[in-house]
C-alpha cells in the first residue's frame, strides 16, 4: 500500500505540471491585455502598463514565463497579483482556509442529515418517514441553492436576526451558508442512501447472515452498512472536491470570502497568478480527495486489494 | 470548476436578490450601542495608501485618513485646508503654496512642505507604478521621476518650512485645484516607498481618522478619530467598513440598512423606486448630481459616424426624455452639456441642441446630410453586466425608428470592450461614462475630446480616453488658451466656448444622462449626512443627534 501511495503521488506532481502548463499556454491565448486596463471608464497610463509587463515579466516569450513560474512555485512563491500586488499565498490562504471551513462543515450535514434520512427511509420503507423523506429530498433537489440561500438569509438574518447578515468567519456566520449548500447534497445522500440499502437487504449474504442468527444489530452494521455505504463515499468525496473547489453562489449571498468568487473575478480581471493558484490548488486538492476515496474503498471492502 | 461552471448563475441570483429584498422584512434603524460609530458597506479597494488609491472605495478611505492642500465644496469650489494662501505667477507655470504650519502626523512626524513633496515624489516614482501618478505629470522632473531616470520631482522645492514652490511644464491656472486627488497628500518619512507593503495595509496620515489596526482584506478596514487632527476634529468617534462582495455589494448594504447594521447603503437599482417609497418620507433618502456624465461614444476615423451631420442624426433621433421617464423611472435625468451642473460656474445647460428635445424631421434631415440611408448598419457597443443592457435597447429602437438605419447592438465583457473601444478602425457608436477627478472642465474636456487624448501608440491603438478620436486643432486651441487664462471668469468663457464647439457644431460626443447618485443615511443618529463632490459620504464633518 505504502507504494501504491507513492506511485499516484508521483501521479499527482505530472497531473500539476500539466495542469499549469495548459493554464498558462490557456491564459496567453486570451484576448486583452492583463495589465491593459483599470476596469473603469478610465484609460490607464501606457508608462504604467510597461512598467507592470516588465514586473510581471508579460513582455517575456511563454516558454520563458512558464520557466519562470515553475521554478518559483517549487519554491512555494506563486507569484504577485495584478491588481493589488500583493503575494498571490497571502491572497489566497485566508480564502482557502474559510472555503475549507465551509466545505468541511457542508460535508457534516451532507453525512448527518444525508446518512439518517437514507437510513430511516430505507428501515422503515414505506412508512410515513420514509415518504416524508422522499418528499423532502424531492423538494431539496428541485430548489436551486441560491434560491434556499436567500429564503434562509431574509429569514434568519435579516426578520429574525439569529445569525449575522454579512458574514466574518465565526462558527455563528457559518451556519446559513453551510445549510444552504449542504441541502441539496444531504438530499441526493439520502436517496443513494435508501436506494443502495434496501438492495443490500436483499443480498443472499445478508440473508445467510440473519440465517446464522446473528443479531440484528450486527447484521445491519457489519454487513448492511458497511457495504451500502461504498457509493455513499463515493459520492461524497467527490462532492467534497467540488466544495472545496469554492462555492461562488453561497459566497456572494453570504459574503464568505471564500476561493469561488476570487476565481471569478480574478477571470474577469485577467488576474492570472491568481487563476493559476486557485487551479493549481483545486487540481491537487480533487487528486488527493480521489487517492482518498480509493483508500477508503479498501478499508471499507476488503476484496479491493491496491496494487 | 464549481465557480466557473456556475459563472453565469451570479447575475440570476443576483436578480432573485433584488426581489427578495423587496418584501425584506423588518426596519431597525437606530445604531446598536453607544458611542458614534459610523458603519457603511464597501467594496475591496485596490489601494488605500494615497500612492496608488483609485477607484470611489480606495480614496474614500484615503481622504479619511490623510489632508491635503484642498477640498472641494459642493458646487466644485475649492476649500481649503492645509493650504494658508496659493499664488500662480502671471504665465501661470509657477506656484507657491504656503501650508498651515505647526500640524502632524498621527505619529508625531511635521506636516511641513518637505512632507507633501515626499509625498508627490512618491506617487511620481517608478516603482510605485502608480494609476494615479499621471495626475501629477504637469510638474517639471516628472518624466525623469516616472521613467526611473531621477528620484526627485524637481520641479517641486521646499522653502522654509512651509514654502512649497512649483514649477509647471505648461502653464495651468487651475493647478491648485488638481491637488485636491489623494495622491498629492502629504506623507511621513516612515512612509518609505510607494511599494513599502507595511504601509501599503497601515498608513500613517494626517487625516481627520487614523487606522485602529491593520486592513483586514476582505473582511474589514477600522478607523478611529484622530484627536491629534489639525483642522476640525470630526464628532464621530470611529469609521466601521465592512468589504462585501462585489457581485452582490449593493444588496447586502441595503439589507444591512434596513436590519440597522449599517448607517450608509447604496441600493440595486430596481430596488430604488421602492426604497425611495419608503425611506423620502423618513428623511433617510440623498440624491446627487455628482460630477459625471454618460455620454455616447462617435468613432470619428471612419465608418458612419465621420461626419458631425450623422452624429446630429443620432442625437436627435434619442428621446431622453421618454427614457429617463419609463427605463430609468425618472431616477435619471436628461443631460444637455459634457460638463455636470455640480461645475457651477461653468456649467451651461443646453449647450448641445440636439441634446435638448428629440426632433424626428431634424434627424432625417442631418441623414440625409450625412449619406445615411435606411436600411445602413451602425455598431452599437457596450460591456456587458453593468446594466447598461435596457437602455442601450431603447436607444437602439428609437434610432432605427426615426432613421429607418439598422443598429447592431455589440454587446461584450469588459475587457473586450475596452479594446474594441481602444483599436484602429472601429466604428459606429459605444456607451460610455465619465467622472471628475478634480472640479475643472479641462479634466472633462482634455482626455475625452482633445488630441492629446487620443495618445495612439505604434499600431494605432488609443491609449488616452478620447477613443472616438475626435481632432479640432481650434478645439485644441482654446483648451490651450483657457489654461493660460489668469482670470477665472474670462478662462470659464473660454471653457465654455471650446465645449460649445465640440459638443454642439461638432458632436464630437452625444451627451445622454446627468449622474446621479442615491443613498440611503441614518439620519436618526447622524446630522447633515451627505454626498459630496467625491461621491463619498460626509464622515469627518457630520453630527451625531
Amino acid at each position: 500500500m505504502g507504494k501504491y501511495v507513492i506511485r499516484r503521488i508521483g501521479q499527482m506532481v505530472i497531473v500539476l505540471f500539466g495542469a499549469t502548463l495548459i493554464l498558462f499556454a490557456c491564459l496567453f491565448v486570451l484576448p486583452g491585455d492583463p495589465v491593459g486596463s483599470l476596469g473603469g471608464d478610465k484609460a490607464r497610463d501606457p508608462a504604467v502598463i510597461q512598467q507592470l509587463r516588465e514586473r510581471y515579466g508579460l513582455d517575456k516569450p511563454l516558454v520563458e514565463q512558464y520557466g519562470t513560474y515553475v521554478s518559483n512555485l517549487v519554491q512555494g512563491d506563486l507569484g504577485e497579483d495584478y491588481t493589488q500586488r500583493r503575494e498571490v499565498t497571502e491572497v489566497l490562504s485566508p480564502k482557502l482556509g474559510n472555503t475549507a471551513k465551509l466545505a468541511v462543515a457542508a460535508i457534516v450535514i451532507d453525512v448527518v442529515l444525508g446518512i439518517l434520512a437514507g437510513l430511516i427511509a430505507a428501515l422503515f420503507r414505506y412508512s410515513f418517514w420514509d415518504v416524508l423523506v422522499t418528499l423532502l429530498t424531492t423538494m431539496a433537489i428541485g430548489f436551486p441553492s441560491f434560491v434556499i440561500g436567500m429564503i434562509l438569509q431574509s429569514q434568519f438574518a435579516v426578520n429574525l436576526g439569529w445569525f449575522p447578515l454579512i458574514s466574518d468567519g465565526s462558527f455563528n456566520s457559518l451556519i446559513m451558508p453551510a445549510f444552504t449548500l449542504a441541502i441539496i447534497d444531504a438530499a441526493l445522500v439520502a436517496r443513494l442512501m435508501r436506494g443502495t440499502m434496501l438492495e443490500v437487504l436483499r443480498a443472499d449474504y445478508v440473508k445467510t447472515a440473519i440465517a446464522k442468527g446473528l443479531p440484528r444489530r450486527t447484521v445491519l452494521l457489519k454487513h448492511v452498512m458497511r457495504n451500502s455505504i461504498i457509493p455513499v463515499v463515493t459520492y461524497i468525496g467527490i462532492s467534497f472536491g467540488g466544495l472545496l473547489g469554492g462555492a461562488l453562489i453561497t459566497e456572494a449571498i453570504f459574503n464568505w470570502d471564500g476561493i469561488g468568487f476570487a476565481l471569478v473575478t480574478a477571470i474577469q480581471q485577467q488576474n492570472n497568478p491568481i487563476i493559476v493558484g486557485v487551479v493549481t490548488y483545486g487540481v491537487a486538492v480533487f487528486v488527493l480527495l480521489n487517492l482518498l476515496v480509493d483508500l477508503l474503498y479498501a478499508v471499507l471492502d476488503p476484496r479491493i486489494r491496491l496494487s | 470548476m464549481r465557480g466557473a461552471k456556475s459563472a453565469k448563475w451570479v447575475v440570476g441570483a443576483i436578480v432573485v436578490a433584488m426581489a427578495a429584498t423587496a418584501c425584506g422584512g423588518g426596519s431597525n434603524d437606530s445604531g446598536k450601542g453607544g458611542g458614534a460609530v459610523f458603519r457603511l458597506g464597501i467594496t475591496e479597494p485596490t489601494a488605500i495608501d494615497p500612492v496608488n488609491a483609485q477607484e470611489s472605495e480606495g480614496t474614500l478611505v484615503a481622504r479619511q485618513l490623510f489632508t491635503g492642500l484642498y477640498g472641494v465644496n459642493d458646487d466644485g469650489t475649492l476649500k481649503p485646508l492645509l493650504a494658508t494662501s496659493s499664488k500662480a505667477n502671471d504665465k501661470g507655470d509657477e506656484w507657491e503654496f504656503q501650508v498651515k504650519p505647526g500640524t502632524k502626523f498621527s505619529n508625531g512626524e511635521p506636516v511641513n512642505a518637505e512632507a507633501f513633496i515626499r509625498g508627490w515624489t512618491r506617487g511620481g516614482a517608478k516603482a510605485s507604478a502608480s494609476d494615479v501618478g499621471y495626475h501629477l505629470d504637469n510638474i517639471v522632473g516628472y518624466e525623469d521621476l516616472h521613467a526611473g531616470k531621477s528620484d526627485k520631482l524637481t520641479g517641486a522645492t521646499a522653502e522654509g518650512e512651509n514654502t512649497i514652490k512649483v514649477k509647471l511644464s505648461k502653464p495651468d491656472f487651475e493647478f491648485d485645484k488638481k491637488t485636491v486627488h489623494p495622491v498629492y497628500s502629504p506623507v511621513p518619512k516612515v512612509a518609505g516607498a510607494g511599494d513599502n507593503k507595511a504601509f501599503n495595509d497601515a498608513p500613517i496620515g494626517n487625516g481627520p481618522f487614523k487606522m485602529a489596526g491593520s486592513w483586514e482584506h476582505n473582511k474589514k478596514i477600522s478607523l478611529v478619530r484622530n484627536d491629534d487632527y489639525a483642522l476640525q476634529k470630526p464628532a464621530v468617534e470611529k469609521v466601521e467598513f465592512t468589504i462585501l462582495n462585489p457581485s452582490n455589494a449593493a444588496t447586502l448594504e441595503y439589507k444591512g440598512f434596513e436590519k440597522g447594521e449599517f448607517d450608509w447603503a447604496r441600493m440595486p437599482t430596481p430596488q430604488l423606486p421602492v426604497a425611495k417609497a419608503k425611506y423620502d418620507p423618513q428623511g433617510e433618502w440623498i440624491k446627487f448630481d455628482s460630477p459625471g456624465i454618460n455620454y455616447i461614444l462617435t468613432f470619428q476615423e471612419d465608418g458612419p459616424m465621420k461626419s458631425a451631420d450623422a452624429r446630429k442624426a443620432i442625437s436627435y433621433a434619442i428621446d431622453r426624455e421618454a427614457i429617463a421617464k419609463g427605463v430609468f423611472q425618472g431616477l435619471q435625468e436628461p443631460a444637455t452639456a459634457i460638463l455636470p451642473p455640480t461645475f457651477k460656474e461653468v456649467y451651461k445647460a443646453d449647450q448641445c441642441t440636439s441634446c435638448m428635445k428629440q426632433d424626428k424631421a431634424k434627424a432625417k434631415e442631418y441623414a440625409e446630410k450625412a449619406g445615411l440611408k435606411p436600411g445602413d448598419t451602425i455598431g452599437f457597443g457596450f460591456n456587458t453586466g453593468a446594466g447598461h443592457e435596457e437602455w442601450v435597447q431603447a436607444v437602439a429602437k428609437q434610432v432605427e425608428d426615426v432613421l429607418g438605419v439598422k443598429i447592431k447592438l455589440e454587446p461584450l465583457p469588459f475587457k473586450e470592450a475596452l479594446a474594441k473601444q481602444q483599436a484602429k478602425g472601429t466604428t459606429g457608436l459605444w456607451r460610455q461614462a465619465w467622472s471628475a477627478d478634480y472640479p475643472t472642465a479641462d479634466n472633462f474636456l482634455t482626455p475625452l475630446l482633445s488630441t492629446s487624448g487620443i495618445n495612439p501608440d505604434a499600431a494605432g491603438k488609443a491609449q488616452g480616453d478620447n477613443r472616438g478620436r475626435y481632432s479640432n486643432p481650434k478645439f485644441d486651441e482654446l483648451l490651450v488658451k483657457a489654461r493660460n487664462t489668469k482670470d477665472a471668469a474670462e478662462r470659464t468663457k473660454v471653457y465654455q466656448e471650446a465645449e460649445k464647439l465640440a459638443i454642439d457644431e461638432d458632436q464630437a460626443a452625444i451627451p445622454t444622462w446627468k449622474r446621479t447618485q442615491y443613498r440611503l443615511a441614518n439620519s436618526k443618529k447622524f446630522s447633515g449626512l451627505k454626498l459630496d463632490f467625491f461621491e463619498d459620504p460626509n464622515i469627518a464633518e457630520i453630527g451625531i443627534k
